[in-house]
């Protein structure tokens, strides 16, 4: 610090303090960095004032008094403005390093992670309720009818699998599709009765329905044995399923055609198939169209078949082999509710399983007359004759392939041939044979030249 | 057993074990086998690509696979499909531990 020779000197000094002082004022809400000059002129105000003291000590002290005095100073507080002795070397300036975003591990930057595993949870719980939904309803079901499944067959629920004959083996294929095989009856080789519950485990599919509801459906296959049944196909099925029926079965499409069904008193929305109209008329009697108006939603699809052989199945080739057909009769059950099915539900099921074991033994009872068997019997050796056809024609084409090939093969050996003498004598014989083939067409055009 | 009396269908000599139905029929739905497939296709994409989308999508594909398998479908599939996603979701997180980036 530097003492200036005019005499206004200490005036100025007095200016600095007060600037100093009022620095100190605005200091607090002014940024960090402004605070260091203020620290610096305080330093240099303590300098000046022990500089002061030396030189001006002799002169009075009571000149100055005034500065040493407190109440001089507006706002001026000891303990903040005055540096309390700590030595500037031991204030660390403490600059916060710039840290990059990602090098931050806080937990709640993870938050679609924890958003996956969420997912993940509700998914399983979902599931395990789901599952046990789809077990409580199978079992309900099984309990409601096995009474009924025990006055009808010897055997209810036989897995197949273990030795001796099982029962009451409720089989489950899938976490929604439980199936349960019964047998030993007059005239019926075995009843197979599947479960199709809606899929309550499987989260996707549960919000699907919400847009497309869909309903739990029982399927009972019921195969005849062989002879019992006279030779008809027969469909009765709800609008809805009857075109995919038509199209996709093979004896549906091949046998039967699209019939009214005004006939028989039974409601507009389903649609007949059927290939010989006295069976129908025989097997829509009077109990099972009323069984058909008191159920209407939930009886699906009934199908009375001696030529059944499953749902096409989609091959590029024509299969050689006639595919095995097998008498059986097929109902399909919706329960009604949209997926909201509770166990108790199931109770009002039972007269449908009547109903299937009625028109079992009324199909196995049913004679038809003499032109109606001769007009199935027609259909099945037309249906007979086009497969032929189809599999000779095919068989044909293939003979056809092979000749291509064997003369192809023929060539390649020709042009491979290496020493050009041979090469000749195998090319005179081809073209000699292939001549001999021509000839009666070069003949005539000799004659019509002369 | 008791004698076969006129209305009484039971016929303890008939009885025919059960067969099951060939597993490719065509009755039985696809999505267990497509969803073990996208669960494959998404886990190889996040080991390869190091997505961890991919491999969270993968975990819930095998998952919902696993939901919609039949019994018949052996166990090792399912384990091997869930053992795949599972170490491509920790292998991307073990090279770099950062949260994930949504592929939008």
């Amino acid at each position: 610090a530097f003492v200036e020779d005019n005499d206004f000197a200490e005036f100025e000094e007095f200016e600095d303090e007060e600037d100093g002082v009022v620095n100190d004022e605005s200091d607090d809400d002014v940024q960090e960095p402004v605070k260091q000059p203020v620290e610096n002129e305080e330093m240099q105000e303590f300098d000046d004032e022990q500089e002061e003291e030396e030189d001006e000590d002799p002169l009075s002290d009571d000149e100055f008094e005034h500065l040493h005095d407190e109440e001089e100073f507006e706002n001026f507080d000891r303990e903040k403005d005055t540096p309390k002795g700590k030595s500037p070397d031991k204030l660390p300036d403490l600059q916060m390093a710039k840290v990059p975003l990602h090098l931050r591990t806080s937990w709640d930057s993870f938050y679609l992670e924890m958003l996956m595993i969420a997912g993940l949870t509700v998914y399983f719980l979902n599931f395990l309720a789901g599952k046990n939904k789809n077990c409580k309803l199978a079992t309900a079901w099984l309990s409601a009818h096995k009474e009924l499944l025990e006055t009808q067959f010897s055997i209810v629920g036989d897995d197949g699998v273990a030795k001796e004959v099982t029962s009451g083996v409720l089989m489950k294929e899938s976490e929604n599709v439980y199936t349960l095989w019964c047998s030993g009856r007059t005239c019926v080789e075995g009843m197979l009765v599947e479960l199709k519950l809606l899929k309550r485990q499987d989260l996707i599919n549960l919000l699907l329905r919400i847009f497309k509801p869909a309903s739990d459906q029982v399927i009972v296959k019921v195969d005849l044995d062989d002879g019992k049944m006279d030779n008809f196909v027969f469909c009765v099925a709800q609008k809805r399923s009857a075109a995919k029926l038509h199209k996709d079965m093979n004896d549906l499409s091949q046998f039967t055609e699209r019939k009214s069904s005004e006939k028989f008193d039974m409601p507009v929305s389903y649609q007949l198939l059927s290939e010989v109209g006295e069976a129908t008329s025989a097997v829509l009697d009077k109990k099972v169209c009323q069984m058909l108006t008191k159920h209407e939603g939930v009886i699906e699809y009934i199908h009375i078949s001696d030529q059944f052989s499953g749902p096409k199945v989609q091959e590029d080739t024509q299969p050689t082999k006639m595919p095995d057909t097998k008498a059986c009769l097929m109902f399909c059950f919706t329960i009604p509710g949209k997926g909201k099915t509770r166990a108790s539900d199931m109770e009002d099921l039972k007269p449908l399983l009547q109903l299937v074991f009625y028109c079992v033994d009324k199909v196995s009872r049913l004679q038809l007359s003499r032109e109606a068997r001769m007009k199935a019997e027609k259909n099945r050796q037309k249906a007979e004759e086009m497969f032929l056809k189809a599999a000779h024609t095919q068989r044909q084409e293939l003979a056809q392939q092979r000749r291509e090939e064997r003369k192809r093969a023929e060539k390649e050996r020709l042009m491979a041939e290496e020493d050009p003498d041979r090469a000749r004598k195998l090319e005179d014989r081809e073209n000699r044979r292939e001549s001999k083939k021509k000839q009666p067409k070069m003949k005539m055009m000799k004659i019509k030249a002369m | 057993m008791q004698q076969p009396n006129a209305n009484d269908p039971k016929r303890a000599n008939k009885i025919v074990r059960y067969k099951a139905q060939p597993a490719g029929g065509p009755g039985d739905d696809p999505t267990p086998d497509y969803m073990n497939l996208l669960g494959m296709i998404f886990s190889m994409c996040g080991l390869m690509m190091k997505l961890k989308w991919c491999a969270w999508v993968a975990v819930y594909c095998s998952f919902i696979s696993f939901a919609n398998s039949r019994t018949t479908d052996d166990t090792k599939q399912m384990l091997s499909s869930f053992m795949l996603s599972i170490s491509a979701v920790v292998m991307s997180y073990l090279q770099n531990p950062q949260p994930m980036q949504p592929p939008w």
